[in-house]
């Protein structure tokens, strides 16, 4: 029984089929890297499964029901934080406007999270004074604030200069540890390598190929994959 | 012209019930006439983004009916037409003030909307993004998060427009309503001296929207977003402002 799982999702825009007929699941605990070229779908498979696109057809399941507002967090390659609010009012606003929590408890959780992505003295701060990486975490604390049953990430690290990737990927790399469900989609194919469970190659809309890192990245069985990957190493 | 400059005549002017009743009439009417075009300029704004061609239509044919005919004309017609549809405008209760009020609200809404709308559009889409992936709903976006920023960008140019209004007031004057420039005007007919009754309804003016722009800078800063209150030093997106030629 899998967990967050797509079944034969399509989806077009105007004319253009970006994703055609996608099936992809992913168990509890694990991690998935999706890579592959941009236009691939990646980014609209993960925009599907968080309900952020209507598939025009298949269907999007976490358990046996259709996932809850909150209950799959995502995270934007361009962090995309509320720009009126401080961090802490970032990570807070979920439980308040959806969770219908009150001030003090979320205020309360806010400060938890901010903290486990070390930026507890941040708070105060408007996004407009944060580097990109700590933007990049404030984002990732207000989607774990929620408690996600799985986290997508969506590019994190590509909108970041090069020294404020480490970073985020050591926070993406702890949430792993400790059993976070996560579909990611990167161009790092290190992390790929040595944190996915496993790594899924996309192109022109469809799943390529999918297998342990070990295995994608050493003996791809695809064709496809073998070019892309002499390109992106 | 300086040497004969009575200042005797031109502080009793200042000073005089007239003037300072009239302005503040114009400033009664600019007031509300103005906050009232914000709300009705609002949702003409969210009708003219609507994603149903029904309602985008309804948005364009209000834009399109006030902004093409003259304010003057829409005055005119609210105050001696509007009785002949109908007699419940023809009671008491339906003053000058009120006339007046409504035809510059009515008015104001189509550019208010002009501006509200380039103003929502040019909030970040990654912003309302973020809010669908937390479960927030549209209204709650819209709410907490569009609507602010907007608000940002809207400042400045909402200002022009209360500018804009106080000096349309003007045009009521023809539906006999008393703001400063009729009481201007009266005096001036009334002694056939032009520079010192005329000067002093400037200064009205001058000091009315020195203040506005105190005030105006006070809420940009207000809706700056930064922990120390200091201004951006990234200016707001530019917005289509609407030419006031044509008024």
């Amino acid at each position: 029984m899998s967990y967050l799982r797509a079944t034969d999702v399509t989806k077009s825009y105007d004319d253009l089929e970006v994703l055609r007929g996608v099936t992809f699941e992913i168990d509890p605990g694990q991690v998935k890297a999706i890579i592959g070229p941009s236009g691939s779908g990646k980014s609209t498979l993960l925009r599907c499964l968080a309900l952020l696109e209507e598939p025009d057809r298949g269907t999007v399941t976490l358990g046996d029901a259709r996932p809850g507002p909150g209950e799959v967090g995502m995270v934007f390659q361009r962090f995309n934080l509320f720009q009126n609010m401080t961090a802490l009012q970032n990570v807070m606003c979920g439980l308040v406007e959806v969770r219908r929590q009150s001030k003090s408890d979320a205020r309360k959780a806010a400060l938890e999270f901010l903290a486990r992505v070390g930026l507890a003295d941040k708070g105060d701060q408007y996004p407009d004074e944060l580097s990109g990486g700590q933007q990049q975490r404030v984002a990732i604390a207000r989607a774990l604030v929620m408690r996600p049953k799985a986290m997508l990430f969506d590019e994190p690290t590509s909108a970041l200069d090069i020294e404020l990737v480490r970073e985020v990927l050591d926070v993406m790399e702890s949430l792993a540890r400790e059993g976070m469900t996560m579909v990611v989609v990167t161009h790092e194919m290190r992390f790929a390598h040595n944190v996915a469970s496993s790594v899924l190659m996309m192109d022109e809309g469809r799943i390529v190929e999918e297998a342990p890192p070990e295995q994608f990245f050493t003996s791809p069985r695809e064709e496809r994959t073998r070019r892309f990957l002499s390109l992106v190493e | 012209m300086l040497a004969s400059f009575d200042w005797h005549l031109f502080w009793s002017a200042f000073s005089s019930g007239p003037y300072w009743r009239g302005a503040l009439t114009a400033l009664e009417l600019t007031a509300p006439a103005l906050a009232t075009a914000l709300v009705i300029g609002f949702f003409v704004a969210l009708g003219a983004l609507s994603t149903r061609r029904s309602v985008r239509t309804i948005a364009w044919l209000y834009n399109w009916f006030f902004r093409a005919t003259p304010t003057l004309l829409q005055l005119y017609f609210v105050w001696y037409a509007l009785p002949e549809y109908w007699h419940g405008f023809a009671q008491s209760w339906f003053t000058p003030f009120f006339a007046a009020w409504i035809t510059l609200s009515l008015n104001e809404a189509a550019y208010a909307s002009e501006i509200i709308r380039a103003a929502l559009m040019s909030v970040d889409p990654g912003q309302e993004l973020a809010g669908r992936a937390l479960g927030m709903s549209r209204r709650r976006i819209l709410q907490r998060v569009i609507v602010p920023q907007a608000v940002r960008i809207a400042i400045p140019p909402i200002g022009n427009e209360f500018i804009t209004l106080l000096k349309l007031t003007s045009l009521a004057s023809i539906i006999s309503l008393h703001e400063l420039l009729t009481a201007a005007i009266q005096l001036t007919s009334a002694k056939f001296i032009y520079n010192e009754p005329l000067l002093a309804a400037l200064v009205y003016y001058l000091v009315i929207v020195s203040i506005l722009m105190v005030i105006q800078s006070r809420l940009e800063r207000k809706f700056t977003w930064t922990s120390r209150g200091r201004r951006r030093t990234t200016a707001a997106p530019a917005v289509s402002l609407v030419s006031h030629d044509a008024r």
